[in-house]
């Protein structure tokens, strides 16, 4: 948790709309800041947001305090993956791993976003969800959210997890062209059993007209036909199909 | 890391935002990155990208260009943001022509990014798909909030800090334009788009001012 230094904090309280979780609060003459909130994003200590710099990174003094500053701050980089920000390449380097075949559905369900943040309590919810509707997580080298659960065919957190509280966090994998109506709907139901929100992503691999057949899945469940997209353009070598 | 897929905004405020990524994949096509990264970004350059960087040198609106390449190494992967499709056309002829060999991914409204891709001479591969947001979505802020602080994906740019700026603008404190500049050096990656933030800020000072009264 990021730490105010009082003898520097002059109780200005520039700093306190900057926080992207409202950790931060006028504390009678000084900031204190929400060990339970904080997720460790740096917002308030990489920027020049403090005049006087009173607030400094840290301390880490567990997994959990490690994990969501890794996850929380896009400087760092996810030691695992080599990737920086939410650790995972997805669909973004699929030209040249194959990572999401064409006969497979990818799903990414990018938890606290856009901007509530998320508790690991909700994010195992979720994940238990979409894996008993046929979801398989991608495991520990390619995406971080691995290294939270002990089995990621049966998720459930490591002891002491739950009330970590990051920015968000990926919930990645892949499933069977028919298992994408159960995880839609999977989706749809758990919704209500959660206290944040999610941003969902749907990784196809698609013709050359950006067509698969899975979007017809969409209709079906009454979602709306997708207007933003993420595009790999197949510029990368050597190129997976090839 | 999805951090350019989910923008906020109708078609109409998102049709001058279009975020680009370079990458590349660990033991596969991860030779020569520095190199490839300073091509990259003159291809950007080139077409009139106004903002870019790299998640660990920044931004190019905090940090001066020469400082942001002197500072890259063969970890890194850019990134930034077009404000027109044309300009995605070109950068996609110029990479093609390049053949770097690093994955190149463009995110926007789809029917623009595809027509790009078809303009541009390159075919699609994968297509991570924008479902929206989904949840307790009475947490969020309200939508006007949202177009700007989902601009930074990694959430860098709270919606208490856009609510304080549009303050700051009708109180004259501060102007549409240096309040996007504020919140892009606050987005690390160089995917803020400086240019549409600064017209939504004046849209939404303009919107939430209370009335002048007659004669006063």
């Amino acid at each position: 948790m990021a730490t105010v230094v009082l003898e520097r904090c002059t109780g200005c309280n520039i700093c306190i709309p900057y926080c992207p979780v409202g950790a931060i609060s006028a504390d009678e003459r000084k900031v204190s800041i929400d060990r339970r909130v904080c997720t460790e994003c740096g917002v308030c200590y990489r920027n020049p947001v403090c005049p006087k710099h009173a607030i400094l990174p840290g301390p880490y003094e567990t997994f959990g305090d490690t994990f969501k500053h890794v996850l929380s701050d896009p400087t760092e980089t996810v030691e695992a993956t080599g990737i920086t920000g939410r650790g995972t390449e997805e669909c973004k380097t699929n030209d040249v791993t194959g990572r999401y075949p064409r006969h497979r559905v990818g799903f990414t369900i990018d938890m606290g976003r856009p901007g509530i943040g998320v508790y690991l309590r909700d994010v195992e919810t979720v994940a238990r969800a979409v894996v008993a509707a046929g979801l398989e997580l991608e495991p520990p080298h390619r995406n971080p959210l691995a290294s939270i659960f002990d089995n990621l065919q049966d998720p459930r957190l490591k002891e002491g997890l739950a009330d970590v509280h990051l920015l968000s966090i990926i919930i990645e994998g892949t499933c069977r062209v028919e298992d994408v109506g159960a995880v839609l709907k999977a989706l749809q139901e758990v919704q209500h059993q959660i206290d944040t929100v999610f941003s969902v992503g749907m990784v196809l691999r698609v013709d050359p007209s950006g067509y698969h057949p899975a979007l017809e899945e969409l209709v079906r469940h009454g979602i709306p036909k997708p207007m933003r997209g993420k595009v790999n353009v197949g510029l990368g070598r050597p190129l997976v199909d090839a | 890391m999805t951090h350019t897929l989910h923008r906020s905004g109708t078609p109409e405020s998102l049709q001058d935002d279009f975020p680009w990524l370079m990458y590349w994949s660990r033991g596969i096509n991860d030779v020569d990155i520095r190199r490839k990264c300073l091509e990259i970004i003159e291809a950007a350059q080139a077409v009139g990208c106004e903002n870019w960087g790299d998640t660990k040198a920044g931004s190019v609106l905090a940090r001066p260009a020469e400082e942001i390449k002197r500072d890259l190494t063969d970890r890194s992967r850019v990134r930034g943001v077009f404000t027109s499709k044309q300009q995605v056309v070109e950068f996609l002829r110029i990479l093609k022509e390049k053949d770097l060999g690093m994955s190149v991914i463009i995110s926007g409204l789809l029917e623009d990014v595809l027509d790009a891709c078809r303009q541009a001479g390159v075919t699609p591969h994968t297509i991570n798909f924008s479902l929206g947001v989904w949840g307790k979505k009475e947490l969020l802020p309200p939508e006007d909030v949202l177009e700007i602080t989902t601009m930074c994906g990694h959430h860098m740019i709270s919606s208490a800090l856009v609510e304080k700026l549009v303050s700051d603008i009708r109180r004259g404190k501060t102007t549409p334009r240096r309040a996007a500049l504020r919140c892009a050096r606050l987005c690390p990656c160089g995917v803020f788009n400086h240019l549409r933030a600064e017209r939504l800020f004046a849209q939404m000072a303009e919107k939430t001012s209370p009335p002048v009264k007659q004669g006063t």
